[in-house]
Formats: structure tokens, sequence, C-alpha cells
């Protein structure tokens, strides 16, 4: 037996001993990641699973539990963050609070960790999926109960998703596409059945649906509201925490649930943690320094020095997902021209840019940032400041005389976006060309995104998918999202329409084969670094502080943090 | 006219001006550019959905249905909801408005005890050094930008000295003991909780000097002035002759005198001040009515702007209201018409 599956199979008897897997988790644990015959042979041998079934790439690996007992006595930590936390309703929104909220409080199928984000199961201990990526059997733990003591099943599974489906909010943006209520089904009290309108191999990295009691959540429905309105400060998980004191707008406290099915991954464990808003990344800082809290998020650039400096303090840093792009209209003149952008992207000073950003936030190279899966680094052609090629690019357009005016629009109030607009506005007026800065609210911004005639010539936008590589091509440079009667939504602000790219984008979101996908993928991101629907700038830094007692800390592309894993060492 | 006919008469006078104010601001928050809806919907939402979510909230409607319909809920006391987290419009006034109240009781308080001797001095010690040192403070707090300010004292105060806490109303480690009135000082003493006092007394402190500082400059000169003018009346000599102690003037005769315009001016701060302070209640994450406008605004969240107007503009009357009524107190010369 190869040394590696020896300790794995070992670790595996020690988690079985300690009770926190049952005996038919670890059989099938152990038999199930041995070789790809031998699982091939028991899925065929095991009557329940549905067929044709192949086993999956992932290993089944246990999420890291670990010390039944921490060593360390558990102290409550203040996170200060500076976005509100304005519901925790799992089937609404995702705004990085919501999420690293109901990530304490919930469980999910899954679990991401590391730099580009590993998948691990969590609740689902594993799944297989058929040939054609369309029927895919998830099997879960036995272990995971809710706070009342009771089994979190498939049940619950279906009806977290199915809710979430039904309510058609933003958490439902990724799953709707490719399932509908009836997609997901419990198969019997640990395993569900998910059957997909469309193959997706990536499904298991788009199941983050934390999963709700549903019995909690129809105790509390109000004229069939689903429990909405009470989900909104309330939870209904089986997560690591629980609310302790939810103060909308000042503070909200959560208590860690000492015995939590899942363990504890640290040397120890929180007693707790409060999110404490303060909305000025200047407020942050101090309160940091001045040892009110001990982590903060969206530290500004210039406050990084402060915080290294200071002892007992510092700083992480990690290239995040939330990508800026100046996105031009392709439907209207002079942007709809293919040699009028480049001539743009030619022009702009990068290297301007990147001295005012203080060299935190790296330039793209390409149109994905890195950490995506199938990014490729080496895409060409990769534009940089070039006067003589922009000018080269503006002589083949009818603009070469410059002599016209574009408008640059960019949230009112957003300096570093503000300082994109100025520099645009200092080259091209090399060109004769004049830019006009335009401040706008962002309901005002998203108004506009909605159709060509409306649309701004430029305007600066940030998106981030995560590691759901084909949601970057399809929300942004796919046609159909934006070319429909209702219009589209700020990610396709670009109004870029090509057939090719139209149609690779949507074969490779059904294609299973892992060298064509990986094909298909360095293909299209040539395409549109090629025909450059916008001008793909830089990605936003994730920039937290820290107090050098908190400990456990592992960035994994998050705006916040993932509470369950810290501690508080002095 | 009596008071209570006075009072009446301007009661009923709120009315026209509560529902002009309502019409207004509907108006302007409809006219401005922008899509709360698809901006709630989200991104990627369908036609259906952006539709779905409309009908909830009756904009599918044309304006004056729309209007009306709000129109019928304020009058059973319903505000509507917020179409981004769905909360309660009236649930969250009535969350937030006591610390924008407690804020501006607090600065008001502030203002009139160090504002009011610092007057009467400047104006007894005229173009000596006391009145220079209060021109001096009165011109800098009125001219000095009040989120500059605040940084700088939440940098030397909270970060060096750890003397003050850097923002939010308590300490998060420590749960209120009791709320009964939402002022968390006034919660404080009738619980006679001193410790609780104490936090929360440390937490305001720097907000309300901050906020305090206009309404302070403002009492400072405008008193001065009305004190200079009434120190030189025929009835201060009259009384300086008779004999009165100095004190007495000054204190019983000239600045009852003099207090009247104060008065009416600090009404109209008061009034003013409740309708949150946009950068002292953002610097100092004070979780008061100006953070809940400011963040509604930003997302032109309809109801809670609507709702935060109206009240607003129904407190900003009363405290006028009052105010006049309290003229007749200070002067009994004079008469409601």
């Amino acid at each position: 037996m190869d040394p590696r599956e020896f300790d794995r199979v070992c670790k595996l008897l020690d988690e079985f001993k300690a009770g926190r897997i049952s005996r038919r988790q670890f059989l099938r644990l152990a038999i199930g990641g041995s070789t790809t015959v031998l699982t091939a042979i028991l899925a065929a041998c095991r009557p329940a699973r549905p067929e044709p079934m192949v086993a999956p790439t992932p290993t089944a690996v246990l999420k890291p539990a670990a010390t039944p007992k921490p060593a360390i006595e558990p102290q409550l930590l203040i996170y200060s963050g500076g976005q509100d936390i304005p519901t925790i309703d799992p089937s609404d929104r995702t705004d990085y609070s919501i999420g690293a909220s109901t990530r304490a409080m919930y469980d999910t199928l899954f679990w991401e960790e590391g730099f580009p984000p590993e998948l691990k199961p969590m609740l689902c201990l594993d799944y297989e999926v058929s040939d054609d990526a369309k029927e895919w059997v998830f099997h879960l733990t036995d272990k995971a109960i809710f706070r009342d003591g009771s089994p979190l099943t498939a049940e619950a599974v279906e009806y977290s998703f199915r809710r979430t489906l039904r309510f058609r909010k933003p958490r439902s943006n990724a799953l709707l596409p490719i399932m509908t209520e009836e997609s997901v089904k419990a198969v019997d009290d640990y395993t569900v059945k998910m059957t997909l309108t469309d193959p997706y191999p990536p499904l298991p990295r788009v199941l983050t649906q934390p999963i709700m009691d549903p019995k909690v959540v129809k105790d509390h429905e109000k004229a069939g509201d689903e429990g909405a309105e009470w989900l909104i400060e309330h939870e209904a998980g089986s997560g690591p925490f629980v609310i302790k004191r939810w103060e909308p707008g000042t503070l909200y406290e959560f208590e860690a649930v000492p015995d939590y099915w899942g363990g504890w991954p640290g040397k120890g464990h929180l007693s707790g943690f409060i999110w404490r808003i303060i909305r000025e990344s200047s407020g942050r800082r101090i309160a940091l320094l001045a040892g009110e809290v001990d982590i903060v998020d969206t530290i500004a650039v210039d406050d990084i020095s402060l915080v290294e400096e200071a002892s007992g303090y510092h700083i992480e840093e990690h290239p995040g997902f939330l990508t800026g792009y100046i996105k031009m209209n392709n439907q209207r003149e002079p942007t709809s021209d293919v040699n009028f952008r480049k001539f743009v992207a030619y022009a702009f000073d990068y290297e301007g840019l990147v001295t005012y950003l203080g060299g935190h936030g790296p330039l793209l190279t390409g149109c994905l940032p890195d950490g995506v899966p199938y990014h490729d680094p080496n895409v060409q052609p990769i534009y940089r400041h070039d006067l003589e090629k922009a000018r080269e690019y503006l002589n083949k357009t009818q603009w070469k005389d410059g002599g016209i005016e574009l408008d640059y629009v960019y949230v009112t109030g957003l300096e570093f976006e503000e300082q994109i607009g100025l520099i645009l506005l200092e080259q091209l007026a090399k060109f004769n060309i004049k830019v006009n800065l335009v401040a706008k609210v962002w309901p005002d911004m998203v108004a506009m995104s909605t159709k060509p005639e409306t649309g701004a010539d430029m305007m600066m936008v940030f998106t981030g998918y995560d590691v759901i590589t084909d949601r970057w091509f399809e929300d942004q440079w796919y046609s159909g999202v934006w070319d429909r009667p209702e219009g589209g939504g700020y990610p396709s602000a670009s109004f870029f329409k090509d057939q090719e790219v139209d149609a690779l984008i949507m074969k490779v979101k059904v294609t299973v084969d892992e060298a064509e996908r990986a094909r298909m993928f360095k293909e299209l991101q040539r395409m549109i670094m090629e025909k450059l629907p916008e001008v793909p700038l830089y990605v936003m830094p994730n920039i937290l502080g820290f107090n050098d007692r908190v400990k456990g800390y592992k960035y994994r592309g998050l705006i916040a943090v993932d509470f369950w894993p810290l501690w508080i060492e002095e | 006219m009596q008071l209570r006919y006075y009072l009446i008469r301007r009661l009923l006078l709120m009315i026209p001006v509560l529902i002009g104010l309502s019409i207004i601001t509907f108006v302007i928050s409809h006219l401005v550019p922008g899509d709360p809806i698809r901006l709630a919907a989200g991104p990627q939402a369908r036609l259906e959905e952006i539709e779905a979510l409309a009908r909830e909230f009756g904009m599918d409607k044309p304006l004056h249905v729309q209007y009306l319909n709000f129109m019928k809920g304020l009058f059973r006391g319903d505000l509507g909801r917020s179409m981004l987290d769905h909360r309660l419009v009236r649930t969250d006034l009535v969350r937030y408005f006591p610390a924008t109240l407690e804020l501006v009781l607090v600065s008001m308080t502030f203002a009139v005890i160090i504002g009011i001797p610092v007057a009467v001095a400047s104006a007894v010690y005229r173009d000596r050094w006391p009145d220079q040192l209060s021109r001096i403070f009165a011109l800098s707090s009125i001219s000095m930008p009040r989120f500059w300010l605040a940084i700088m004292l939440q940098l030397i105060l909270a970060q060096y000295l750890r003397l003050l806490p850097v923002s939010g109303r308590f300490d998060p480690r420590t749960p209120f003991p009791c709320h009964r009135t939402g002022l968390l000082l006034l919660d404080a003493l009738l619980a006679l909780d001193l410790k609780s006092f104490g936090l929360a007394l440390k937490h305001i402190a720097l907000p309300a000097f901050c906020q305090s500082l206009t309404a302070l400059a403002l009492i400072t000169r405008f008193l001065r002035a009305d004190v200079l003018e009434t120190l030189h009346k025929d009835f201060v000599m009259m009384a300086r002759a008779s004999g009165i102690p100095e004190q007495i003037i000054l204190f019983k005769y000239v600045l009852k005198n003099a207090l009247i315009a104060t008065v009416s001016m600090l009404g109209f701060l008061f009034g003013f001040s409740l309708g949150g302070s946009l950068l002292i209640e953002t610097v100092f994450d004070w979780p008061g009515v100006g953070l809940y406008a400011m963040k509604s605004a930003m997302a032109l969240d309809f109801q809670p702007i609507m709702g935060i107007t109206l009240f607003i503009g129904f407190l900003f009357t009363l405290v006028n209201l009052l105010t006049d009524a309290m003229y007749g107190v200070l002067d009994p010369r004079i008469r409601y018409g």
C-alpha cells in the first residue's frame, strides 16, 4: 500500500475511534479514495446509488476537525467590518458580511481552504457524478445536528436549496441557470440527488447554500413568507456559532457552540465573536491600534505602514477576486470600434495607477485574476502603456484627429475610481480626446447598465466570481445576459456581443472533459483579450489588520474571515 | 390669544406642512435617476424577478397611486419596508432615533452650559483677553472641518492616550443592562448603574463635543452681541443707579432679556440636529438617524427616505412650535397672534 494511502486510512481510523465519523462513513472513505477501480466496483455494488455514476475527482477528506477539548481558554474576538449585516436570511444575498456571518451559523455541503480555494467536504462527505455531469449524488454525514439536537438530514438540504430557488434572490443567481426546485431531491436520510437542467461540471463550487432547519423556519412562518421576516435577524442553522446579540447598524454578537458537531480545527477556538461596524477605514485602523478590536477588514493602503510599524499588530494582504475593469460601450461609437478600444487600452498609464495604489493592487495579466481556475498568465495580447501603439490603433479609426468627448462614469466618493478617470483624462488629452468625469451614485450606475442606449461610454466596474470560471465569462461577456427584454446588469456594462465568444461560453459550460475545458477557457481568454470589450485593470487586494494574539487565520480569497478556525492566544 | 388656542392652531397648520413635505420628498426621490428595484434584485435578475419585486413594493403602479398608498399606510402608522433588507421603517426609526436624540441632547446641553457663561464673560470683558479668546474659539469652531477634527480627536484621545473609545455608543464587550428609553445615559441612571453610565458617557463624549461646536460658536457670538446691546439699555442703568449688585443685574435682568434671540436660534439648531449629523454619526459610527438616512439615500431606498423625511419634518416643526411658545415665558410682553 502507498504510504500516503496508509496514513490517510490511519487518520480515518483515528476519526472513527474518536467517534467523529460513523462506521459507515469510515468504510466508505477508507475504500473510496483507494483506487478508481475499487471505487467503481463499490459504487456498482451499492444498491442505493443511482446509475450511471463515476467516482468524482476530489478525494473525500474529512473537514479538519480535531481537538475535542481546546487546550487554550476560548476568548471573545472583536472583528471590525466596514459593512453592515443587513440580513442573514440564507436565501437572500451574499454580501461579504452576510457570507461571513452565515458561514459561522450554518453548515454547507462543502468548505473551502487555501488560495486558490480548494474544496473540502463538510456536510457532504463524498459525491458521485454522471458522465454527462447532469446527475449528482451527495452523501451526507450523519453527525451533523441542529440546535435542538435533531439530525441534519437530506430533507433539510432539499428544503434549503428549494427555498432559495423559490425566492429567486441574488443567492440563487448561480443555481437558477442550471436547476429548478425539482432538481434537488432527498433520496434517503443522508443522500441528496441533484438533477441539473444542463451539464455543469463545477457544480460543487456553487453549492454554498447554508442549510436551514426546516422545522424552525416553518415554526416562524408568517402569512406564508417561509420565515423570511424572522430569518432577517435569527438563525436556523447547525454551524459553530449562534446569535447572542443583534443590534442592527451597530454590532452583532455570536456565541460559540462548544460541542459543535464538526469540532474545532485549531489548537483552541473562540468563545464567540462580535461583528462591530466601523464604517470609516481610518476609524477601523485607530480601533485596531487602540486595542479595541482584534481584526479589521478593508484597510486603506495608506494605513498599511501604520499598522505594520506598530508592535503587536500585523497586516495580511492577499490578492482577492474583486477585479476592476473599465467597461466600454461596445454598441455605441466610438467604443464600438475594437481599434478605438485598443487605443484606450494602450493609452492608459498602468504604471501611474500602480504608483497611485502604492503597489497594493496587482495589474491583471489577462482578463481573469490569478487564482481563478484555468487562468492563463501568458495570454496574449497584453496591453500596457505604449503611446506609439495607441497612436497606431487610433489611426485605424475615423477619430484619428480626436475632437471627441467621452464620459467616464464612476461611483461618487470612490477616490481610486476617480483617479483612474484622471489617468484616462490625462492620457487621452494627448490625442485631443476629452474625458468627462461623471460621478454617480451606485443605483444610478446600475440603472444605466441595463441597456446600451443608456450605458456610459466608459464605466468603472468591479466584479468578482471567486473560482467559478464560467461565470466570469458568462456574466460579463455573454451577450445573452444583456441582450434580452429586461436588459442586463452592471457586470455586462460593456454590452459585448460576439457570436464566436457566445458559442464558446455556452459550449464550455456543458463540457465535461477536463482537458477540453482547459483548452476552451484558454481560448476564451485569448479571444477576450483580442476583441477587448473592456480594459482589464487590476485586482483589489484584500487587506486585513490583525492583533498578533489572533491565531489560526488562513487566507482563502475572502474580504472578511472565517471565524470557525480562529482562536486567541496571548 | 391664549397659549392653548395658539398651540392648537399651529398644530393644525402642521398638517398641510407635512403633506407638502411628503409630496416634495416623494416627487424628488422618484425623479432622481436610478433603479432601486434592479439594485435590490441583483445583477442577474430576470424580468419576472424584477417585476415581482416591483409588485411587492407597489412600484409597478402609477406615481400618484404609489403616493396615495404611502399616505394610506402612513395613517395606519405603517411607514413601509426597506427594499434592501425588508426591515420595517417604523421599527428602524424607533431603533435609530434615541441615539440621535441622546447625542443632540448632550451636545446642546454642553453647548448651553459652556456657551452662555463664555458669551456673558466675553460681553462683560469686551475687547479684553476673555473676549479675544472666545472669538478665536468661536471662529475656529465654525471654520474647522468637523470630520478632520473628529479624526484628530480619535487619534489623540483614543489611539495614543487611550482615554476615550474610538467610536460606537457602548463597550461592545459589555451588554447594556437595560433598555427603557433607548437613551443610554438616562437608562443607566434609572437603573442606578453608575458603571454603565460612565461607559456611555465616555462613548458619547467625543461625538457630542464635535457635534456641539456649531451651537457653541453661535451661542457665544450671538449672545455676546445681545448681552452687549442689553447692557446699554435704560433699565440696566436704572438698576445700577438703584445699587442692585452687578451679578444680579447681569444674570437676572440682562441675560433674561438677551436670551430671546438665542433661544429662537437654539430651537432651530435643535430641530435641525434631530435630522442626524451625517458626518459625526459616520465618523463615530453613531447608530443614529443620520447614518440610517445616508444608507437609505445611497441605495435610493424610497420607503426609508420618505419615512425619515416625514419623521424629521414632524419633529422640526414641533420643536419650532415649542420654541415659539417659550418666547412668552421669557418675555411676558410677547402676545401670541
